[in-house]
């Protein structure tokens, strides 16, 4: 019998990538790609729908008309949110954790904008605006409903990462993916609110 | 046993293409295509341009933000390196 000697190649042990961005960051960032196309597939049927319209007459005559000049004031609320925002994250990526105030103020805002929207919605169902009354109808209450469910969604992120923050708990990683979905929420906002309410 | 000539394969595709260009006829289903009215057909080409041109954008923005961002990393490494 004889002995044969091996002779194993070294291969030196892989060294783990560093990673680019967070999981979470890259997660959400698909997510608001997902949702971006939704809103530019309601902004495409919006716009040939109103370009057909009868008599080329939009909005359609007999119907109320969106306050937009009301509106202005939920949506100044809506920007300030992600101005506060804006400055909270940048404030905890350079590793200062005193942002429980700004984070407060930003989820107060958002939510001011959704309760805004709330009492405007109802004061239009009762001038007879219902989702089944017209195609106008139809088309605010999916396209600007769709905007509301994403923004009561982000006011619940935003939410969860203060309570995270009081704890102590919020990385910086899950900061910034709270925050990409509240920067979604804000700067959608301005293409719907000229293009439906105008 | 039977031996596939890859030149085969290349004149099948071919003719296919061929025929894909030849055979149909301009479709007259859309709604929108062929109207008369101005803004109706404005609409439709614009919405077609910005629901192929949006995700394309988003793609590619996304691909050179990483692409820099993993270069700025690399950089601060190696100038970290240096000192």
């Amino acid at each position: 019998m004889t002995a044969r000697a091996t002779i194993l190649p070294f291969r030196p042990k892989p060294r783990r990538a560093e990673k680019v961005i967070s999981n979470g960051v890259l997660g959400m960032l698909l997510f608001v790609f997902v949702e971006v196309m939704l809103f530019a597939g309601f902004i495409s049927a919006f716009v040939i729908i109103r370009s057909r319209a009868v008599g080329s007459v939009w909005p359609p005559p007999n119907q109320p008309r969106l306050p937009f000049a009301e509106t202005a004031v939920n949506t100044s609320a809506l920007l300030a949110s992600g101005i506060v925002l804006l400055i909270a994250h940048r404030t905890y990526r350079r590793g200062n954790r005193s942002i429980g105030g700004l984070l407060a103020v930003a989820t107060v805002l958002g939510g001011v904008f959704v309760a805004l929207q709330g009492v405007e919605w109802l004061a239009l169902i009762r001038e007879g605006l219902t989702l089944t009354s017209s195609t106008y109808g139809a088309l605010f209450y999916t396209i600007i409903g769709a905007h509301a469910v994403h923004a009561v969604a982000a006011i619940g992120v935003l939410a969860w990462a203060w309570l995270r923050l009081m704890a102590g708990r919020l990385s910086r990683e899950a900061m910034s993916t709270v925050a990409l979905f509240w920067y979604f929420v804000v700067v959608v906002w301005p293409f719907l609110y000229f293009l439906v309410y105008l | 046993m039977r031996i596939r000539r890859p030149g085969g394969l290349m004149a099948g595709t071919g003719l296919a293409l061929v025929a894909m260009a030849v055979w149909p006829d301009v479709l007259h289903a859309c709604p929108v295509c062929f109207d008369r009215d101005d803004e109706a057909r404005i609409a439709f080409l614009a919405t077609t341009g910005l629901l192929t041109l949006l995700p394309l954008g988003l793609v590619v923005g996304t691909g050179v933000w990483l692409r820099r961002r993993a270069r700025a990393m690399r950089d601060s490494k190696g100038g970290g390196r240096e000192r």
